[in-house]
């Protein structure tokens, strides 16, 4: 339909002009609200995510993904890394078997696969007349490191293939282990059997 | 200002500065927070950028202004202190002679900044001096002599200039990619404070003799 110049682009003469002119603002009042909404939302899920960082210090992409995903409950392992892990440790060979846990949680954020690291280390760094202390150094962090990522901090675990259950027993081993003092001395440490 | 600029582009470049300003892969903690000093120096920032002008609190933070604008207003505020603090920390030398040096001059230079009140395209120019410097010290020079890398020559050469200096000067190797990192950073962070609504000015020029005007700030 052709329009004659000056002729209102609404119907309704000047009040339907004023409506457009009032709806447009509103849209555009609507679109400032939402687009400021969302920036605040956006700054202060970024906000969280570089504290959340700074806190944890995640070394590699995949700690950083894998902490995300643990956060909102969504983290899962390697169910046949873990197993091939778990088939490794218990034929004694440990690099292989932490290679293995490794694989199964890059993000280092399950309890029980960093438990079995921290045994392997306990295993493979364990002598008769003297232990790792390298080993046992290393098995200290991935217990604690287990012992935190743990329900109110308390790990069992039912395996009859080991001596010690629980994170508690496992982290005052390797403690005892890396301590100096007079028992270490005695000749009667010889005896002694790896647990 | 439009509110996609203060609300997402603002946020956005000074968060990533915070977030990657710390970051230093060559350490065993990869994520380092600022020093106690940067924030001080980060303080004298905020303010030689308030008083130049260069940025407008007023026009982030107002009574007149609905509460999502304010919250807006108010994330640029503290992304901004923690880009500052950020840019500040990285650029300064992590130990000895240099370190001590590099913070004495940045708060002398801040503290003249603040003293000579200068205009927004005074203070941005200052600015992009003063960081681009400590870029080439902590980046380029020091970083070379702390480069582990070269013939038997130069190493010999590195040995006796550490003896020389009795350690004072030399710096534990940096990651291959952080100057480039830094340099990124360094360039984000002036485009953003570029991108800060500052106040407005405007001549008086009825009242004053041409000779004489100066810019008066309106509220």
């Amino acid at each position: 339909m052709l329009r004659a110049p000056g002729e209102p682009l609404f119907a309704g003469g000047r009040r339907g002009r004023y409506t457009a002119r009032a709806g447009c603002r509103y849209n555009r009042a609507v679109r400032e609200q939402i687009v400021r909404g969302a920036g605040l939302v956006m700054a202060i899920a970024y906000a969280s995510a570089i504290t959340w960082t700074y806190v944890r210090q995640p070394y590699t992409v995949a700690q950083v993904t894998g902490g995300l995903a643990a956060s909102v409950g969504a983290y899962r392992i390697d169910s046949q890394a873990f197993a091939d892990g778990l088939a490794f440790f218990k034929q004694d060979k440990f690099v292989e078997a932490r290679a293995a846990f490794a694989r199964a949680d890059p993000a280092e954020r399950d309890a029980v696969t960093q438990f079995y690291a921290a045994y392997s280390h306990y295993r493979q760094g364990w002598g008769r007349v003297y232990s790792d202390d390298a080993l046992f150094g290393e098995g200290l962090k991935r217990v604690d490191l287990a012992i935190a990522l743990a329900p109110a901090g308390r790990l069992v675990v039912e395996d009859p293939a080991l001596q010690m259950h629980s994170a508690d027993e496992l982290r005052a081993e390797l403690e005892a282990g890396l301590r100096r003092d007079a028992s270490d001395l005695n000749p009667l440490r010889v005896m002694r059997q790896r647990k | 200002m439009s509110a996609a600029r203060e609300a997402f582009a603002l946020p956005l470049i000074f968060l990533t500065i915070a977030l990657f300003g710390g970051l230093d892969p060559a350490a065993r903690d990869p994520w380092t927070a600022p020093s106690l000093f940067s924030l001080v120096l980060t303080v004298m920032v905020m303010a030689a950028l308030v008083r130049s002008g260069t940025l407008a609190p007023e026009r982030l933070i107002h009574g007149s202004r609905p509460v999502v604008a304010n919250a807006n207003g108010l994330i640029v505020h503290f992304s901004l202190f923690g880009a500052s603090a950020q840019v500040l920390n990285m650029l300064t030398p992590r130990s000895g002679l240099p370190a001590l040096l590099v913070g004495v001059v940045l708060f002398a230079l801040l503290l003249n900044t603040l003293v000579m009140s200068p205009d927004r395209a005074r203070l941005l120019r200052s600015f992009a001096v003063v960081t681009g410097s400590a870029f080439v010290l902590k980046f380029v020079m020091l970083a070379s002599l702390a480069d582990t890398e070269g013939g038997r020559t130069k190493r010999v050469l590195l040995a006796l200039f550490d003896v020389a200096t009795l350690g004072t000067i030399s710096q534990a190797p940096l990651h291959p990619a952080a100057g480039y990192w830094a340099f990124m950073l360094v360039l984000l962070f002036l485009i953003g404070v570029a991108l800060l609504p500052s106040a407005v000015y405007r001549y008086p020029t009825g009242l004053q003799p041409y000779s004489e005007r100066a810019l008066t700030r309106t509220e």
